[in-house]
């Protein structure tokens, strides 16, 4: 196994400990070839692909962790930075290098390389410089990790997920995008927070695109099994339609606050992040709001366009998309939302080399 | 109990979904007042306790966490962020506040408040600046909590824990810094990475000062019960002290490195004090390297101060110094190391 290059105090040059610390027993094998190993890659250190790498980490989910950057000084003091927690964790190999070479053979590559969403700027308004930029990054790692499930989480996340599954060359089910998986827990949360229940007893879908055009799913709500609008009408409890937008709306609103506030999001994408790299990497066939291609539901025509929709996820990736039950305003809003991310895509310039 | 105050569109001013969603059973009474919760407050929302407040809630070793910083956007941002994530974590209740009352009952408060070390910067020159916020925190944090351990992190720690605790009035088991317990990680690190062996499986402190006149204990290091200087010796692997020293040098420069590098430390520290609270938490009695009133041991006098020694940790705080055999030139560099810390001691006013 490589060895980590942080000191040169040890080994050949200084300091051998290695000969005879330990002593083989008889008649051994080299490891069976097909003896798991679980290599996840996090292209981009900034705020978001640390939140991720150490969530990751931390929940000892992956048997080795590659970072790449463009910036080798960051890059090298995030790994090490990991690296000196050691003693703390369950043995990880940690590697990092602005050479893709380091990502080959992953499990998952997740890429939250791009600019950095500023306050006030929306998410298509990043996308231009983006574009260029996966250019030069998605074909390098498709080539490294042929096998690999791709995760985009770069906003905007949606166009963003198409231009890695033109650049990639891979099969659909396995670009996905992190989509609406954050803005779900960030609608749960608030519901869950109103009732005071665990959030993960709450069932509440935002799909459609990962920004202003998202779309509600009212009437599936659910809270410990039971359904929310049904729940209000029963009870007589009267209710605007415009205060259910509003929740909606503090939902959107919900990062661009953090962001106005902290200068950027982590933490939450990080775990969100890293429960998508569970459900995948364990199979755990769980169904998560993620943006996938979303031709043919719902009424969605047009051209080839990811959005979020419910999704089952498991070692293969997409295993199939929820046939969750809209309304017909639900259906009209999603298929506008895919609408909005369709024109905006059609505007894109870019290559695919073969 | 105290709802968020984050969402205005649900609640008695905009859709009260909350009436009558569940419905009590019969005979019902309300909480008992002994029932447990954990709560810890980290003091300081910059990178250091950032970290380690997402680690432990990560790992889920509280009920309740509360957040205080000096600046209220900042702060806020912060707690929004890692409530947006509920639906990936167990419920835990996260508040921030500027003001200190948001700590009141806590079982342990970390403070990492305090100006950043910068590139090149001793541990020590940050001291004058970090004395006088801790004249304003570490009262408040006593007053609202006066059952809580405290646990000092911010630089440099060995001092600043005396001074903590000097402030607080608290006894000295319920006062400790962060002190070596992360070097004797990267050290650990370091001797696993070698070996290829798990860094669990090395035993090693690094003992005194954190910082420059820290102290490698290489006559108690282990790997898997192994203890490398008498290995190396049967072995007949010639070594030079200089090599030791070395190896100790890149120990008590890697913070800096990863300073220069990235501008900061975080992800390790995090992990550390997570570690430290959970050791404590939930009455481990694991033995860290941290920095604690070391006063005796080791023939050290000369003054109250705070380094680190391997400590028994638990739910009171330290249960008492392990008493390791060192030789007379590690006792000799800790009682150094003790000495360089009390000079800089006395020029404080507190």
């Amino acid at each position: 196994m490589q060895k980590s290059s942080s000191s040169s105090s040890l080994g050949p040059g200084g300091l051998d400990l290695t000969q005879a610390f330990f002593k083989p027993i008889q008649n051994t094998a080299p490891p069976s070839p097909t003896a798991r190993h679980i290599k996840i890659s996090v292209i981009g250190v900034g705020n978001v692909g640390m939140a991720i790498a150490q969530t990751i980490l931390t929940q000892d989910l992956a048997d080795e962790l590659a970072l790449v950057d463009a910036k080798a000084d960051k890059l090298r003091g995030e790994m090490l930075d990991l690296q000196h927690a050691a003693a703390f964790l369950p043995r990880t190999n940690i590697r990092a290098s602005v050479d893709y070479s380091v990502t080959a053979a992953s499990d998952l590559c997740i890429v939250t390389a791009g600019a950095r969403q500023l306050p006030g700027e929306s998410r298509l308004n990043l996308l231009q410089r983006n574009v260029s930029l996966f250019q030069t990054i998605i074909p390098t790692l498709a080539r490294y990790s042929p096998d690999s499930i791709l995760l985009i989480v770069s906003n905007p996340v949606d166009i963003l997920t198409y231009v890695a599954w033109k650049l990639s060359g891979f099969p659909s089910n396995r670009v996905i995008g992190s989509g609406t998986n954050l803005d779900s827990s960030r609608f749960r949360f608030l519901i869950a927070d109103h009732l005071d229940v665990n959030a993960q007893d709450v069932q509440a879908y935002i799909v459609g695109e990962h920004g202003d055009s998202s779309v509600a799913l009212w009437s599936s709500i659910s809270v410990g099994g039971v359904p929310v609008l049904s729940f209000l009408k029963n009870q007589q409890i009267k209710h605007e339609k415009e205060s259910l937008e509003h929740i909606h709306k503090a939902v959107v609103d919900g990062a661009y606050e953090v962001i106005s506030l902290k200068g950027y999001t982590s933490w939450a994408i990080g775990y969100s992040v890293a429960s998508l790299a569970r459900t995948i990497l364990r199979d755990q066939r769980r169904i998560h709001p993620i943006s996938v291609i979303a031709r043919g539901f719902h009424g969605i025509e047009g051209g080839d366009v990811f959005l979020s929709l419910p999704a089952q996820l498991g070692r293969d990736g997409i295993l199939g998309v929820a046939d969750v039950c809209l309304t017909e305003e639900e259906a009209q809003k999603l298929r506008h939302s895919a609408q909005t991310i369709l024109e905006l895509q059609s505007q894109l310039g870019f290559v695919v080399y073969p | 109990m105290e709802k968020s105050p984050s969402s205005s569109s649900l609640g008695p001013m905009g859709l009260n979904i909350a009436q009558s969603f569940f419905r009590p059973i019969d005979k019902a009474a309300p909480l008992s007042p002994t029932s447990r919760r954990t709560k810890v407050s980290v003091i300081g929302a910059g990178n250091v306790g950032m970290a380690i407040a997402q680690t432990i809630l990560t790992q889920d070793l509280v009920d309740e966490l509360a957040l205080v910083d000096a600046q209220p956007n900042k702060l806020r941002g912060e707690m929004l962020d890692l409530q947006h994530a509920a639906a990936f974590l167990p419920r835990t209740k996260i508040l921030a506040s500027v003001d200190y009352e948001v700590t009141g009952g806590s079982d342990l408060c970390i403070v990492t408040a305090g100006v950043r070390q910068n590139s090149g910067e001793s541990r020590l020159n940050l001291l004058q600046r970090n004395v006088a916020l801790f004249a304003k925190i570490i009262p408040s944090v006593a007053k609202y909590s006066p059952g809580s351990v405290l646990m000092i992190v911010s630089n440099p720690v060995d001092v600043l824990t005396h001074v903590a605790w000097k402030l607080s009035g608290f006894p000295s088991n319920r006062v400790i810094g962060s002190g070596t317990n992360l070097d004797s990680s990267r050290f650990r690190f370091l001797i696993a990475d070698h070996l290829d062996v798990n860094a669990q499986d090395v035993q090693a402190y690094i003992m005194g000062e954190h910082g420059d006149s820290s102290v490698a204990l290489w006559s108690s290091i282990s790997v898997g019960g192994v203890p490398i200087l008498s290995f190396l010796e049967k072995q007949q692997i010639a070594f030079e002290k200089e090599t030791l020293e070395n190896i100790h040098k890149e120990v008590i420069e890697s913070a800096y490195e990863v300073i220069r590098l990235k501008d900061y430390t975080s992800w390790a520290i995090g992990y550390s004090v997570a570690s430290l609270a959970r050791t404590i938490l939930r009455d481990q009695r694991r033995i860290h390297p941290v920095s604690v009133l070391a006063k005796g041991f080791y023939g050290i006098d000369g003054g109250d101060v705070f380094l680190s020694l391997p400590t028994q940790l638990g739910r009171g705080g330290v249960l008492g110094v392990a008493n390791l055999h060192l030789t007379d030139e590690e006792a000799d560099r800790l009682r150094e190391s003790a000495s360089i810390i009390l000079t800089v001691q006395c020029q404080l006013q507190i």
